[in-house]
């Protein structure tokens, strides 16, 4: 920012308008709102911490209280929160000044958010209007108390990290452990959030008999399926040349149509046969295709002049009649290219299998699973592959029956999936030439079995080389080093299996999988200090600096976690899953905590395509996103996909490129694909993948607030729902939920016929004036009303039924919000600090996998604080919290 | 249809136990017998709970909706008359009773969100706070049933897992107080009923045997090295395998007896809530074909969470209506009370579906038909909107266990007319005084396994039977 502006901006203070020249008000822009906002964070001025020498111990500073804090409360709250009136069952002069070992530590928190936000007073109760001066005198008295507060009561034991993975994390574990790219965690129980949305919340992270044998279960089968016994199996190969299926067609009786007749414009949109030289096309012959005996899987033959036109939505259908394996891979390969290069448009291929047993019986399933594009050109077509594990999806129950009916037939579907518009030269795809390999392997024995049964000279000898595998997959799975204790309890029972099976491998196979369902596998360890070198425990006593007359487990700050558990923790944060052995490497040698090394390993971590997992899950959680699952009003399929993967594509932008959070408030661009940009009227955006565009004001976008899929979530099926969308910020965005409501609360009764009549903002406030209601939905209903410009579904409208669109709000403290527009513009200009410490506190409390609590209150402020001054990137973010002391503590 | 237990793997026959009952008695005679039946004459006595969330509809009298949308009947003990709720299960009339002026006194002032954990077990788990819940009805009972089957108990629901504390997705709580976590896939409770576990399943059952005794003993190496905290949290990890070799044990008794065989023609295993009617059908036909098969005497299913989004919430597509909870919030928008009522008769549709299905299956191995020997409870812990008292419950069958149906049963004083509470759609309620008396549901409890066989005279705290059932 430039020095001048900053003047200005700081003389403007929490002004709302500029006066131009001409003595007009136009609003300020956002992004000035958000430079104006910025200059005014109380994290950014001289700090008020200091560093406190060790061992003396803070006290509450009840004598503060009695000399100025008590007095201002008495003269402006008693009336209303005191012995006459008690509002919102608060009795101000009940509450105990010392907040340090008093009991209404959370009552004064709320007192503190209430003063610090001007929402109260209440703005029409002037005889108890608040001087500045003396709130300021409130609120520094209070966030200093409660500071002093966090920080003894510190480590009192309520939440701990110590958790047992969530199923998506112990897939992906068990995924990057054995080198499955498939899902398969999928038969573990049910696991629901958390109050604030997180799934990895220590406290709901139960076990039981259930979870335990599905556990056992689920990881023998992987282990199965990683490893291999005996030969190479015979592979099932199909080769679908698609000269020798014209060549077959033309010496057959199938109809010959010549390129002349076939050339209209309508059949050259049309599936079929086609000679690129000669011009000569026919339909793609009806029948079973066969598996080859001959065949050799993975050959590059000669490109053909004859291939197969695909057009738009089109599909081959290909029958396999009933030759697949049930289980293994199927590599499907396609050599394909595209009719025309038009950088508009794209063609990608998707798979599906099906089945059609009897009639009113049949089944179909897109097996593949994303779409791949195709890119190559037809003159120099490329293959594309796929691979689909056979065991994994649904297959024709009926195809071993040695009768002919039901109908014993699989089929392979493939779909050009394309946003071609056609027109004169209309984009397909052409294809030449289609592989199908079933089991099919990259090589034997795969790479899957090599890793754990390593290469060594001991093969021949049982006992050293079981150790050696031992050792090597425990140390993975447990994610430290490992004893040789350790090992000959696991050899023992190796010696107890080892006569059950006919190979070493199968009996070691059971043995690993029991290693699967070990607590050190399945939980995050966080050991106190028994287990650490002994040079550990004599800085540990250094660490807490006790103070004679207090108990040591009041005073002390939380032990450090060891680095092997940190590696554990910082992969589970980034990657959902467990460390790789560079990172082991790193902690085992104790160096991974070097600031230097870290940086470096938190940018490999980030670089590594396993981070792709953190903000998919992240900002699901954040942002509750799992309840589009549960919408019924969003029909288009490709849309609803489009809407849960655009805040995802968001946060991954903004951390991809250390943008400021504050880009989730307000950005001047979208980061969108075709469907989603259609949906926003956002133009010329061609393709499925998501990519940041730069958007003009009145697109009325920027930001998550807007997302599609946040203002359809928050939405009744039909119309917007301003109760829901209020709810949501206040909780999701602001950090700051609303209560629960109170009971003997009125309904709005809509057989009321006077009441139907009203629009639904007028619903609202009718509600709201009721006394009892007015508290509550004051907080909560402007700040859903400002969206009311959003539809159901999230398009942006001016009318409803006719009536220009109200959008204007007024907030508990008397602040307008007009529209999201308004709303945008006070969050950046007067509440920067909330959202960042809101932020903060979210990723935090999804980076330790508990709930905060009011002991940490302390860290997430001075967290916050290093982070404002940084200047809120979200690269940097993610780095300050993993070097956190909260993050590194028990 | 044959016994699952296979003659030769008895150790002691029927008769060999029927002629030294006495001596066989005073033996441990669970261990030897549980696993085959207590006998083949010996009609078995099952026990299932239908849990739904959300309560039902309780419109004020003055409401020109209560004639028809009232979930209670109307009129008295013999002479009460269905209203259209209810007006389903009218051809089951004699096999039904229905209940009101029952509820957990510990859970009177609790909220409706919250309540679905305590249904079945009374506990005084609070609106927040610690949390410590008990053993549940079907469990207690499956203590004293669950050696004759295969299966001790079978748990569903429509979400499935444990879910949270007071946001239960199962109705299921052991004798620790922890939640057994519900099965909600129809494929997957099929399976483990009625397919086979293959022919090396008892190698594999010493196998697991030496592989929980080294999980036990590196669980404990780890929990020394664990803060007191944290070794609580271990302790559930140690439960579970302990849990896990009770059941391998149970397992090894049944290694011999054959997997009965089921007709799995009509049986739509993929079906998911979405497809409400589909998926509902498909579960109580799981819980029919697992008691036809005495593969279990025991079941529970809840039908959706309280207070959640989430698959259940669709169920209501059933009857064309959008989302379930929405129905309760808003019975004042016109046709409300309609709605959610014909939401609740649906439910009551598939329950008496259900029962019918029993009373036309005879005992395969005893007296009279299916229901005749079974207790099937429908209802919920709240009545009227987020209010925890007066539940809504339906029972059917049960005759040859002792219970006269063909009643409306009204129990306390001061409601007979249901109206406490009634009429209101928001929180005013749940937390309002008590005007009303009613009568714990734990002496129902009481009743039910008294009747099924538990000797046992309290539950939940409560002592006592309840009259008149």
């Amino acid at each position: 920012m430039k020095p001048l502006n900053n003047t200005v901006l700081l003389v403007l203070g929490s002004a709302w308008a500029i006066l131009t020249a001409s003595g007009q008000e136009t609003p300020i822009s956002l992004e000035t709102a958000k430079q104006l906002g910025r200059v005014k964070s109380s994290f950014l001025k001289e700090t008020k911490e200091v560093e406190r020498p060790p061992g003396i111990m803070p006290k509450a500073n009840v004598a503060f209280f009695q000399k100025s804090v008590g007095p201002i409360l008495k003269k402006n709250c008693l009336a209303c929160h005191g012995p006459e009136k008690s509002k919102g069952r608060l009795r101000i002069d009940q509450l105990n000044p010392d907040l340090v070992t008093g009991p209404d530590v959370e009552r004064w928190r709320e007192v503190f958010n209430a003063l610090s936000k001007s929402e109260m007073p209440p703005k029409d109760e002037p005889d108890y209007a608040l001087a500045d001066a003396d709130r300021g005198r409130v609120v520094d008295w209070l966030s200093g108390e409660l500071n002093t507060a966090s920080l003894i009561r510190r480590n009192s034991g309520q939440h701990s990290s110590f958790r047992r993975l969530t199923n998506y994390e112990y897939n992906y574990a068990l995924q990057d452990l054995l080198g499955l790219p498939y899902a398969l965690a999928n038969k573990l129980p049910p696991e629901t959030a958390s109050d604030d949305g997180f799934k990895n919340s220590s406290e709901l992270l139960q076990m039981s008999s259930m979870q335990f044998e599905t556990y056992r279960e689920i990881g023998l089968k992987a282990l199965k399926r990683a490893t291999v016994i005996g030969d190479r199996p015979p592979a099932v190969t199909y080769s679908i040349s698609m000269q020798e299926e014209m060549d077959k067609a033309a010496s057959g009786k199938e109809a010959k149509t010549s390129g002349k007749k076939m050339n209209t414009k309508k059949a050259r949109n049309q599936q079929q046969l086609f000679n690129r030289e000669t011009g000569e096309s026919m339909p793609f012959p009806a029948g079973k295709s066969m598996p080859r005996a001959e065949a050799v899987a993975g050959q590059n033959p000669a490109v053909s002049p004859v291939v197969l036109v695909l057009p738009r939505a089109s599909e081959l259908k290909l029958d396999l009649d009933r030759f697949l394996p049930d289980e293994g891979t199927m590599r499907v390969r396609i050599r394909a290219g595209r009719s025309t290069m038009k950088p508009d448009e794209y063609a990608s291929l998707r798979l599906i299998f099906s089945a059609h047993t009897s009639n009113n019986a049949e089944f179909s399933q897109v097996v593949s699973e994303h779409d791949i594009p195709v890119t190559a050109s037809a003159d120099n077509p490329e293959f594309i592959y796929f691979d689909i594990p056979l065991g994994d999806i649904q297959r024709n129950p009926f195809r071993k029956l040695t009768t002919t009916f039901p109908r014993r037939d699989e089929f392979l579907h493939i779909l050009n999936v394309s946003n071609a518009t056609g027109g004169e030269e209309p984009l397909q795809i052409l294809i030449d030439h289609i592989e199908i390999v079933a089991p099919f392997y990259e090589q034997w024995p795969p790479k899957t079995h090599t890793v754990i049964f390593i290469a060594s000279s001991h093969k021949g000898d049982e006992q050293t080389y079981g150790r050696e595998v031992l050792n090597r997959f425990l140390k993975r799975v447990w994610r430290r080093p490992i004893t040789a204790l350790e090992i000959n309890q696991f050899m023992a029972l190796f010696a107890k299996y080892r006569p059950e099976f006919p190979t070493f491998e199968e009996a070691m196979v059971e043995v690993l999988a029991t290693a699967l369902a070990t607590p050190e596998f399945l939980y995050l360890t966080q050991r106190v200090e028994a287990s650490e070198p002994k040079g550990f425990l004599a800085s540990l006593r250094s660490f807490l600096h006790l103070t004679p007359g207090l108990k040591a487990n009041e005073t002390k700050s939380p032990a450090r976690i060891s680095e092997l558990e940190f590696a554990s923790r910082l992969s589970v944060f980034l990657w959902s899953s467990i460390p790789d052995d560079e990172l082991l490497k790193l902690a085992e040698q104790g160096k991974l905590r070097k600031p230097e090394v870290l940086t470096a390993q938190i940018n490999r971590v980030l670089a590594d395509p396993r981070s792709q997992r953190f903000p998919r899950h992240f900002v699901e959680q954040w942002l509750g996103l799992d309840r589009m699952n549960s919408v019924t009003h969003v029909t288009d399929s490709a849309l609803r996909e489009a809407m849960q993967k655009e805040p995802v594509a968001f946060f991954d932008e903004v951390l991809r490129h250390n943008r400021s959070i504050m880009d989730f408030l307000h950005s001047d661009y979208a980061v969108v694909n075709e469907r989603l940009a259609t949906h926003y009227r956002i133009p010329k955006v061609y393709g499925p993948q998501f990519r940041k565009v730069s958007i003009a004001p009145q697109a009325n976008r920027g930001g998550l607030l807007t997302g599609a899929a946040i203002m359809t979530m928050n939405s009744d099926g039909k119309d917007s729902h301003p109760l829901k969308r209020g709810v949501w910020m206040l909780k999701r965005i602001l950090d700051d939920p609303p209560p629960p409501p109170p009971p003997n609360v009125p309904e709005v009764d809509l057989t009321n016929p006077e009441i139907l009549k009203m629009t639904l903002k007028e619903r609202i406030t009718d509600h709201r004036n009721k006394p009892a209601c007015l508290s509550c939905h004051s907080r909560i209903d402007p700040w859903g009303i400002a969206f009311e410009n959003y539809d159901a579904l999230g398009v942006f409208r001016t009318s409803i039924k006719n009536q220009p669109v109200d959008a204007t709000a007024e907030l508990f403290n008397r602040q307008t919000l007009a529209g999201v527009d308004g709303l945008k513009r006070y969050l950046l200009t007067d509440r920067q600090d909330q959202f960042a410490r809101a932020m903060v506190h979210k990723l935090t409390a999804y980076a330790l996998g508990r709930p905060l609590s009011f002991t940490d209150r302390a860290d997430i402020d001075s967290l916050t604080a290093q982070f404002r001054r940084r200047g809120d990137g979200l690269g940097d973010l993610i780095n300050l919290i993993v070097s956190s002391n909260i993050f590194n503590s028990k | 249809m044959k016994h699952p237990m296979s003659d030769k793997s008895v150790t002691l026959s029927r008769r060999a136990f029927l002629r030294g009952a006495g001596v066989a008695l005073a033996l441990p005679w669970f261990e030897t017998f549980a696993a085959g039946g207590l006998s083949k004459d010996e009609t078995p006595k099952r026990f299932v709970s239908i849990y739904h969330p959300d309560g039902v509809g309780l419109p004020l009298k003055s409401d020109p909706a209560w004639n028809d949308w009232s979930w209670f009947p109307r009129g008295g003990e013999k002479d009460f008359e269905f209203t259209k709720v209810l007006d389903v299960l009218e051809p089951l009339r004699s096999d039904v009773t229905i209940y009101s002026g029952l509820s957990h006194p510990a859970a009177r002032n609790v909220h409706g969100h919250s309540n679905a954990d305590q249904y079945l077990t009374g506990a005084p788990i609070g609106g927040h706070g610690p949390y410590q819940n008990s053993i549940s009805l079907d469990q207690a009972y499956a203590e004293h049933a669950g050696g004759f089957t295969r299966h001790s108990s079978l748990v569903m629901s429509t979400n499935g897992g444990a879910g949270g504390p007071r946001g239960a997705q199962t109705q299921s709580f052991n004798r620790e107080g922890r939640p057994i976590p519900a099965m909600n896939k129809p494929k997957q409770i099929f399976d483990l009923l009625f397919v086979t576990s293959g022919r090396d399943a008892a190698e594999r059952l010493a196998r697991s045997k030496s592989a929980l005794d080294l999980l036990i003993d590196n669980t404990r190496s780890l929990g020394r090295q664990l803060s007191k905290h944290d070794q609580q949290t271990l302790q559930q990890y140690l439960d579970a395998v302990r849990d896990t070799e009770l059941k391998l044990a149970k397992a090894q008794k049944w290694i011999d007896a054959p997997i009965p065989k089921v007709d799995t023609r009509n049986l739509h295993l993929d079906a998911e809530p979405k497809e409400a009617r589909l998926y509902f059908q498909t579960m109580y036909e799981l819980i029919y074909l697992a008691f036809l098969s005495d593969s279990t005497r025991v079941a529970t299913f809840q039908l959706g969470r309280e207070n959640g989004e989430g698959p259940h919430d669709l169920l209501s597509l059933a009857v064309g209506l959008g989302g379930a909870h929405g129905l309760t919030h808003e019975v004042k928008k016109p046709g409300g009370w309609q709605n959610l009522g014909t939401y609740n008769r649906y439910q009551a549709e598939e329950f008496g579906r259900f029962a019918q299905k029993l009373k036309h299956t005879p005992e395969p191995n005893g007296k009279g038909n299916m229901l005749d020997n079974t207790f099937a409870m429908h209802g919920s812990a709240s009545s009227s909107f987020h209010l925890s008292r007066n539940y809504p419950i339906i029972s059917a069958g049960g005759k040859n266990l002792g219970f006269t149906n063909g009643r409306y049963l009204k129990f306390g004083k001061g409601n007979e007319d249901n109206q406490a509470g009634a009429g209101i759609a928001t929180d005013a309620g749940w937390n309002s005084k008590m005007e009303v008396e009613e009568l714990p549901l734990a002496k129902l409890f009481v009743t039910i396994l008294q009747r099924l066989g538990v000797e046992r005279d309290s539950f939940g705290g409560h002592t006592g039977t309840l009259t008149r059932v």
